[in-house]
């Protein structure tokens, strides 16, 4: 057949295949009928046979450029994965989620070892030499603990609670996130996050130690600490569950790794967003306020422990291979 | 349109369908992915900017009453989670929603999608797009460029995670076949003698035909000269062969016997 009767015999259905793929496309398959999909599928799969006849008898011409992009939105539109569904959404949480940290504890518990390691350092540094607080904590915290007053209070007092809360849930949900996409930097990036964060931490218990006001710094801390170090702290191991894939693919080439093991890092990291909202939300309204010292500890502990129970203990148990 | 090239910038790649065809797809090249993104970060900046300008106008801590102050607290917060949003959220957002297109990415005609060809779901619209402050923003954004120029399918190391591609899809036209067609049309009935092209000859025509009317008039002549001096051999032998017709009424006599 020569490529003129090819066009004008079949042009007709190729452009009755494209309006069908216009309308799917912007309504979606479940707004149509039955018959509508069943001629949508009849077509496609007609035209992958003009395609491939095409493929043999016109190469480099217009047509085949045009039945090539025809195939591949019909199959675009043909084999969709699922929908999302609520339900599949609760089932991402209540199993998805938990069944990622419990394959992944190791780099958890590295995780957490750097950002210890942190800490330690963060205190024995300002232990060593206290001009350390000067390079990286604000001034004007400098020197709300210099005169020996938490740097809250004034924070606190003047912005309200919604603003601060929104303020630290987005900051902290950005560390955790960045410390996941680290991973693809071999973990330098996610080890220098949880790095800085506990040294942070550290030189501000060691100050504030020095300055008489630790018990009130750790009275500050109690309610959302646990929290919001654990999601910080999950989501590192996150990002280390990414370099590990990349430094170490075992049997898999280094792209598969990174696709089956990017797949439940996202997942960890996932699991602090709702956290760190929660911890968020908590430092801005509840630990600044006066409820009594034992109420604040309670609270951390009780959602510290939670998250964790959350994590390691909820969900369908893994399936066995 | 372009014929379909392998040069530097036009990789293709094949996808092997259930019904055993290999589709070749084409992969946006660095260029349309730089200029989506510069686009989309452009549509970021505005949105910021207004969400800014409003901020500054409206909230203040200034006011008298408990009422003016829990209004511009709420702006505030509602500014902070623009910026938030706008951060993390912009690319996953319309990735998701727009089936692996954002404007930017609409504009010019690119979109994601598995490597297997179907749609992408949320879990990998988020692989991919939160990984990007490593690959993507600022400075490095040079990672990405160099990821995208030597992998083999042009993905950066957020699309190796998620197992996605960047395509490009060029819009189909069909009325480039209606010039031809109906040049060819009338003869229906009225028996002449047929004359054979090969594909590519008449890809040729096709195309002179649908583009003629869009060129200049002395372009337009010696191109048609020239296509004439290479489909004379076709009609050796016929009447056309000696026909005094002027070029361009000769390619559509031509067009009408086929």
């Amino acid at each position: 057949m020569t490529l003129g009767a090819f066009v004008r015999k079949n042009r007709p259905r190729w452009q009755k295949l494209e309006t069908m793929l216009g309308v799917i496309e912007t309504r979606g398959p479940r707004r149509t009928s039955r018959p509508f999909l069943q001629e949508l599928s009849a077509l496609y799969r007609s035209t992958t046979g003009d395609l491939a006849f095409a493929q043999t008898h016109y190469r480099g011409t217009t047509l085949l450029l045009f039945l090539h992009q025809l195939v591949a939105r019909a199959h675009h539109q043909i084999y969709r994965p699922h929908r999302l569904t609520l339900q599949i959404a609760c089932s991402f949480f209540r199993n998805d989620i938990p069944q990622a940290i419990r394959g992944h504890l190791q780099a958890v518990i590295w995780s957490g070892i750097v950002f210890l390691l942190g800490i330690a350092f963060g205190l024995s540094a300002v232990q060593f030499d206290e001009r350390v607080a000067l390079i990286i904590l604000p001034t004007e915290v400098l020197n709300s603990i210099y005169s020996g007053h938490m740097w809250t209070e004034s924070v606190f007092n003047v912005l309200p609670g919604a603003v601060s809360s929104t303020l630290l849930f987005t900051s902290n949900i950005s560390v955790a996130l960045f410390a996941f996409a680290g991973g693809l930097s071999f973990g330098l990036v996610t080890f220098w996050v949880l790095f800085v964060n506990g040294f942070l931490l550290g030189v501000v218990l060691k100050l504030c130690s020095k300055y008489g006001l630790l018990g009130v710094a750790l009275e500050f801390i109690a309610g959302h600490g646990l929290l919001e170090i654990s999601a910080i702290v999950v989501s590192g191991g996150a990002g280390f569950v990414v370099a590990n894939a990349l430094l170490n693919p075992g049997s898999w080439s280094r792209a598969d790794a990174l696709a089956v093991q990017g797949r439940s890092a996202v997942r960890m990291a996932l699991a602090s967003v709702p956290a760190l909202i929660i911890a968020g939300c908590i430092e801005a309204f509840i630990s600044p306020s006066h409820f009594p010292v034992w109420f604040k500890i309670v609270l951390g502990l009780v959602l510290g422990g939670l998250f964790w129970l959350y994590l390691l203990l909820t969900g369908e148990s893994e399936k066995q291979a | 349109m372009n014929t379909p090239s392998q040069t530097w910038d036009t990789r293709k790649t094949a996808l092997e369908l259930p019904e055993e065809i290999d589709l070749q797809i084409e992969v946006a090249n660095v260029g349309s992915r730089t200029l989506a993104i510069l686009v989309d970060i452009a549509c970021c900046a505005f949105l910021l900017l207004v969400g800014y300008v409003t901020v500054s106008l409206l909230a203040s801590n200034q006011g008298a009453d408990w009422i003016d102050r829990f209004g511009s607290s709420a702006i505030t917060m509602l500014f902070l989670l623009l910026v938030f949003g706008l951060q993390w959220g912009y690319f996953n957002f319309f990735e998701w929603f727009w089936n692996g297109q954002t404007p930017g990415k609409r504009l010019l005609h690119l979109r994601v999608i598995k490597v297997d060809g179907t749609p992408v779901s949320l879990i990998d619209v988020l692989l991919r797009n939160l990984s990007r402050p490593i690959d993507t923003f600022g400075p490095m954004g040079l990672i990405g460029l160099l990821m995208i120029f030597v992998s083999r399918n042009a993905q950066r190391l957020g699309d190796l995670m998620a197992r996605t591609l960047v395509i490009h899809e060029t819009p189909i036209d069909w009325s480039v076949f209606d010039a031809i067609e109906a040049a060819t049309a009338p003869n229906q009935n009225t028996p002449v003698p047929s004359v054979r092209l090969d594909p590519a000859q008449w890809e040729l025509l096709q195309r002179y035909l649908s583009r003629r009317t869009q060129l200049q008039p002395d372009q337009r002549a010696r191109l048609a000269v020239s296509l004439q001096a290479n489909l004379k051999p076709l009609v050796r032998g016929t009447d056309l062969e000696l026909s005094p017709l002027p070029s361009e009424e000769w390619l559509l006599e031509l067009a009408r016997r086929i």
